[in-house]
């Protein structure tokens, strides 16, 4: 269970209160008094989970989750830690790039085009990346896209998926954009394969 | 219906327009047909548009409907595609026969409503064509959402949630929160669906010196995460207050933070939280539920 640490100095599991000590400590497991989600998150379905972008405070409560893959939905990348508690826990750190021409340009106001979409959807249809977390910078518009598409997918009616999209997205409220990208989402273009379909996606499809 | 003015419109509309109305029919069924059914139920604003003709002059439901000629032409249209938008068709027949008209498109379209169908020629493909998305809508209630494991949350369900909870959720049980009287209709689907009931009636955090008893949120606690009523729903009315503070007191039985359980509190009760409830859920003693859940080894409660 105890994975392979380096002895290395900036290494993001460093206990702050013990670094000016001599060893490291490395937290693989929840505190024994409380847990902290990440910002925004939330169960989709069963094992299936969406949030904002994890940091290091969330990492003993992911673990809980026992996470399988990760789909990061932007083109820059996450914050180290992540990678490295990605890395370290063996879990697949998908990147769902918003603008594959973009390179580091990335707006976190663009929007998620239909092919990173797509590709979010593929993972999540399929049980063998369970269990699975979609994230992005503040698991509001980018996250809620990908999930709106989904629940597209299940037959949800628009208005139930407008309003769990909006719970998400703060004070300022919903992107009418984001809205209608899911509106005008084709499902037929996410191929669903029975046999690897998660059980709740059995029933709705 | 008795303006004049409408009458003529429509005749006109006859006279000029049946040929163009028919082709964007057409054309929109073959582009656009999983959104047509919706459409001719909505507003006429917005069937306007998808027509092309923005005027706003134009009730295409009403023209459609008095004019029986129309009426029947672009019934036959919508029967190409929606079988099962005529009675007696089941679903998965209205998905084969949509492929079928897929395949032989124009030429089907041409044909007589009342050829028949012929089911066995096309039970092969039933299993791939169901691997396609599903046309029917389905209606989670509001403010619903999942818990954690097979623990759910929403608003008062209504008739049109009733599917989704049974086909979707497949619930076990349902548990309010609101000491009123159960809806009969409710009682009904629940009988119907083999879903049991727990009420336990709270009367929510108001006013100071109103709060929910401690011993109450115990018992429900009691029976909302003991697994032998999972898949369990747990609704109040609008799944904001009394609902969010019996999750908040499942977080605390998951050792969440109070300031994420909050931030979840508020989520849902946007834009009513309520600071009573929030403390509620802070001062709430766990010990008991603690307790019991420990000896009945429902913690940590499964993901």
């Amino acid at each position: 269970m105890e994975p392979d640490y380096e002895e290395d100095d900036d290494h993001v599991y460093i206990n702050e209160e013990t670094e000016l000590g001599r060893e490291n400590v490395v937290i693989s497991h929840a505190p024994r008094a409380r847990i902290v989600p990440p910002l925004n998150f939330c169960p989709v379905e069963r094992y299936l989970y969406r949030s904002g972008q994890p940091s290091t405070v969330n990492f003993p409560f992911l673990l809980d989750l026992k996470l399988k893959t990760i789909i990061w939905l932007a083109n820059e990348e996450p914050q180290d830690a992540l990678l490295e508690f990605c890395d370290a826990h063996a879990i697949q750190l998908q990147f769902a790039t918003i603008n594959p021409d973009g390179g580091e340009d990335d707006n976190p106001w663009d929007g998620l085009t239909e092919h990173s979409i797509i590709s979010a959807l593929r993972t999540i249809v399929n049980v063998e990346s369970y269990p699975l977390l979609v994230c992005c910078g503040m698991g509001r518009h980018r996250t809620g896209t990908v999930i709106g598409c989904l629940r597209r997918i299940m037959g949800w009616n628009l208005a139930s998926v407008s309003e769990e999209y909006r719970r998400f997205t703060g004070s300022r409220g919903g992107r009418i954009l984001v809205e209608l990208l899911i509106e005008a989402f084709d499902t037929q273009l996410v191929e669903i394969d029975r046999a690897k379909a998660p059980q709740w996606l059995l029933t709705a499809v | 219906m008795e303006a004049t003015g409408e009458r003529h419109k429509v005749k006109w509309f006859n006279g000029g327009m049946v040929q163009r109305m028919e082709d964007r029919l057409r054309d929109i069924l073959e582009r656009d047909s999983n959104n047509l059914l919706r459409l001719l139920k909505s507003e006429d604003e917005e069937l306007e548009l998808k027509f092309g003709l923005d005027t706003g002059a134009y009730d295409l439901h009403r023209m459609i409907d008095e004019d029986a000629g129309m009426k029947m032409r672009v019934e036959e249209i919508i029967k190409r595609f929606y079988i099962d938008a005529v009675p007696g068709i089941s679903n998965r027949e209205a998905q084969r026969e949509k492929e079928v008209t897929g395949q032989k498109n124009t030429e089907k379209l041409e044909e007589d409503v009342d050829d028949v169908y012929d089911a066995e020629e096309h039970r092969g493909k039933s299993d791939a064509i169901r691997q396609e998305t599903c046309e029917e809508e389905v209606i989670p209630p509001e403010n619903f959402s999942h818990v954690v494991g097979e623990i759910y949350r929403s608003s008062f369900p209504r008739p049109e949630n009733f599917s989704f909870l049974q086909q979707r959720i497949k619930l076990k049980s349902i548990m309010v929160l609101i000491p009123e009287e159960y809806p009969q209709e409710n009682l009904e689907f629940m009988a119907r669906a083999g879903i049991k009931l727990f009420q336990f009636g709270m009367s929510g955090n108001k006013e100071p010196f109103v709060n929910i008893p401690s011993d109450l949120l115990t018992s429900a606690l009691e029976v909302a995460i003991n697994p032998e009523n999972h898949p369990v729903l747990i609704h109040c009315n609008r799944g904001k207050h009394r609902t969010g503070c019996l999750v908040g007191c499942i977080r605390r039985l998951q050792n969440w933070s109070l300031t994420m359980i909050f931030d979840e509190y508020r989520r849902f009760a946007f834009p009513k939280a309520r600071a009573l409830d929030q403390q509620f859920i802070e001062m709430y003693d766990e010990d008991k539920i603690k307790r019991i859940a420990q000896e009945k080894q429902w913690l940590p409660i499964q993901w």
